[in-house]
């Protein structure tokens, strides 16, 4: 009989642009800690690769020198864009992680990421030996797809360190395993008090996308941090999509699927066993 | 054939009522387990609380390019018998409408260590602080707060920044330039 059992703890550092939660238990506190210590550190090492704020990312590399010559990455950074151009893909671009230009232009993410006439993600090019090359002048922006990435990776450290139950919430974005379900709740974008009622993650996850708690005004017009782009414009207004798959990487993209190609969601939602949640006003 | 289903829930079911507002608090860790978590070799966390003067606040909020709030901040010097082994450094900063409660572990030679949130609090609603919206449920528990229970313990939904953190390591990484380093 293990003495440990009843023992839960929850960390929080801020991580990923947000604040990432990390509840653990199954092992004594002091193992705990530990397997949280390198759960954070696996989700900071994402970060460190993919931001596309910070300018010694590998990610920042690739917007600066792809263009010009094809680029070594690490695994999880090809990884990540090997997954993000199947979706673009499959999706028929519904998902899409070279919008940052459009971002940029509207003071989302830093002025050095605009392009003029930037190309998409069919000029992106996944060579051997984990190189990566751009046809055109593009930039990446990977907020779409690692920051469910990082999450996956911060659980399955804390699953192989022996932990018999976690979740890891990186500000709604969260995937969970353990003998029993965890209870999530969901926030209505137009009545942002309230929540709904529980959905319950057993080894799976769930992401939000919702424009509502970041709109801001770009030239008079609405914008938000979430690009439709099939007709490069924002989407705004009280929508928020969630959805419910196997990992986080799956769910964070899916998102985006379902607010920018209603049409396409059914099917895509069905071929990668996954489950929407729509709110509209 | 999946056994999936595309759930489309309009409206739904709201557990909390409109006329209270909700609060969300979460103690993760003591000041105490965090000087533990931080240094762990540390034999002791000597209390060095720093009070600002103003022409201070001045300096730290030029270096840093962040405001400061407070006056007085609660400080621990970490060492390992007589060995200085660096610093911890209390502070909080705003959420979206409460203030978080996080530590800032330095190295000895001033850079970042570690950083934990100790206490997070946050109420749902950016209406809440609007009168106007307010006034409609008057007479229905105006303004009083309800403390989510047990049943809400994880929540997915719009991102909340982290930026007041970064705000806060920058103003406090100044402090410790300009008033702690010696």
């Amino acid at each position: 009989m293990n003495l440990c059992s009843n023992v839960e703890i929850r960390r929080c550092r801020p991580l990923l642009g947000t604040y990432v939660e990390i509840r653990a238990s199954g092992l004594c506190e002091a193992q705990l800690h530990q397997s949280v210590n390198s759960a954070f550190a696996a989700a900071e090492r994402i970060q460190r690769l993919m931001s596309a704020h910070d300018p010694r990312s590998e990610l920042s590399r690739l917007n600066n020198e792809a263009v010009c010559r094809p680029v070594a990455v690490s695994r999880d950074t090809f990884s990540v864009l090997r997954r993000a151009t199947a979706l673009a893909s499959e999706s028929g671009g519904a998902f899409d992680y070279t919008i940052a230009p459009t971002l940029a232009r509207w003071g989302l993410l830093p002025a050095n990421l605009s392009r003029n006439n930037p190309g998409g993600w069919r000029d992106v090019r996944l060579l051997p030996q984990r190189q990566v090359s751009f046809l055109r002048p593009l930039a990446l922006d990977l907020g779409g797809i690692a920051k469910g990435f990082a999450v996956d990776r911060a659980l399955e450290l804390l699953r192989a360190s022996g932990v018999t139950a976690a979740l890891v919430n990186a500000g709604g974005d969260l995937r969970a395993f353990g003998r029993q379900p965890y209870l999530v709740h969901l926030r209505h974008p137009s009545l942002p008090q309230s929540f709904t009622r529980a959905i319950e993650l057993n080894d799976s996850a769930l992401a939000t996308s919702s424009p509502c708690f970041t709109e801001c005004r770009w030239r008079g017009k609405r914008v938000s941090h979430l690009v439709n782009p099939l007709r490069q414009t924002a989407i705004t207004g009280a929508v928020s999509v969630s959805v419910r798959a196997r990992q986080c990487w799956l769910a964070d993209a899916l998102t985006k699927v379902v607010l920018n190609a209603p049409a396409l969601a059914d099917q895509l939602l069905a071929r990668h066993n996954a489950e929407a949640f729509v709110f509209t006003a | 054939m999946s056994d999936w289903i595309h759930r489309f829930v309009v409206p739904p079911a709201i557990i909390i009522s409109a006329g209270a507002i909700p609060c969300y608090a979460t103690q993760y860790l003591t000041v105490e387990q965090a000087q533990k978590l931080c240094f762990a070799d540390a034999t002791q966390f000597i209390a060095a609380d720093v009070t600002l003067t103003r022409d201070q606040m001045k300096a730290i909020e030029k270096d840093s390019g962040v405001h400061v709030r407070l006056e007085t901040q609660k400080v621990w010097r970490a060492q390992a018998g007589d060995k200085y082994l660096g610093w911890l450094i209390q502070d909080e900063v705003l959420g979206k409408h409460e203030y978080i409660q996080w530590a800032l572990a330095l190295n000895s030679e001033g850079s970042v260590r570690q950083i934990e949130i100790l206490d997070y609090r946050e109420t749902y609603g950016y209406e809440i602080r609007n009168e106007k919206w307010r006034a409609q449920f008057t007479g229905k528990q105006h303004g009083a707060r309800l403390k989510l229970d047990n049943d809400i313990q994880n929540i997915s939904g719009a991102t909340l920044s982290c930026r007041h953190i970064t705000d806060g390591v920058k103003r406090l990484l100044a402090l410790y330039e300009l008033v702690l380093k010696r």
